[in-house]
């Protein structure tokens, strides 16, 4: 089966924006998978694997990002980090913080 | 944003003396509170918002390198300090390796601007190999200060 690269655009709803949890999480998730992702905002790009190139990016609450896969799961690993970018992992925080 | 405009060089920790997570947080919000920038009332509220928080992922985000923080609303600003381990603290980061490098920020609940441009600074910074070393390597406050306010000033041309 033939790698694939997909595309897709995701928003950044944390109330803090893309920040050092999310991208850990998000890199923790690439870098487990067969794939290789690059974020993307405006000319800028982030490796899916550097956690320091991901908080270069200054991605504010509501912004959009888009996050490109490449590889035998890229479709699986785009599902996964929709809700890490959504921050939906940080619900709990949210509530407490 | 600059380290100056964040760090509060009175909590700058050049040794911290705890080993764990929960100690090394404790260390760098203690020195917060002794520089005046934390009210004592508030110390133990803090710490718990920070550990909570590491409880649903650690933000040892690799290389060394720690980012704990949290939104409290004691802060009309916000603050940070800059720590140093030379024994390393095991901080379940992403690639496994104990942390050296603590950067802690404490912002106010209505300004996650701040927080990103922080972030965005202690990132651009670390990125580059230089300034990581000599952070790593610096034996008192005094040192890692100059450090910080030479990275201000562009001095490791990132």
């Amino acid at each position: 089966m033939p790698d694939l690269k997909l595309v897709r655009m995701m928003v950044v709803t944390d109330p803090i924006g893309l920040h050092a949890r999310t991208a850990v999480g998000v890199a923790d998730v690439v870098r487990r998978s067969q794939s290789t992702v690059t974020l993307m905002k405006d000319d800028r790009r982030a490796s899916g694997t550097e956690v320091l190139q991901m908080l270069s990016l200054v991605v504010y609450p509501g912004e959009s990002v888009v996050v490109e896969a490449a590889g035998p799961d890229a479709a699986a690993v785009l599902d996964a980090l929709q809700p890490i970018m959504a921050g939906d992992f940080d619900e709990q925080a949210r509530e407490n913080t | 944003m600059k380290f100056a405009d964040f760090v509060c060089r009175e909590a700058i920790l050049a040794e911290l003396a705890a080993v764990d997570k929960e100690g090394a947080i404790r260390e760098m919000v203690r020195a917060l509170c002794k520089a005046g920038k934390v009210e004592p009332g508030e110390f133990e509220s803090i710490v718990k918002a920070i550990l909570k928080r590491e409880e649903l992922g650690s933000t040892g985000i690799g290389r060394g390198v720690a980012v704990p923080h949290t939104k409290h609303p004691s802060v009309d600003r916000l603050i940070g300090t800059v720590a140093v381990s030379h024994t390393g603290v095991d901080f379940t980061s992403l690639d496994g390796e104990v942390v050296h490098l603590f950067f802690l920020l404490v912002s106010p609940p209505d300004r996650p601007g701040d927080h990103l441009r922080a972030l965005e600074n202690i990132s651009r910074q670390l990125r580059n190999e230089a300034f990581c070393r000599f952070l790593k390597q610096t034996k008192n406050a005094e040192d890692i200060q100059v450090l910080l306010d030479e990275a201000d000033n562009n001095q490791f041309g990132s």
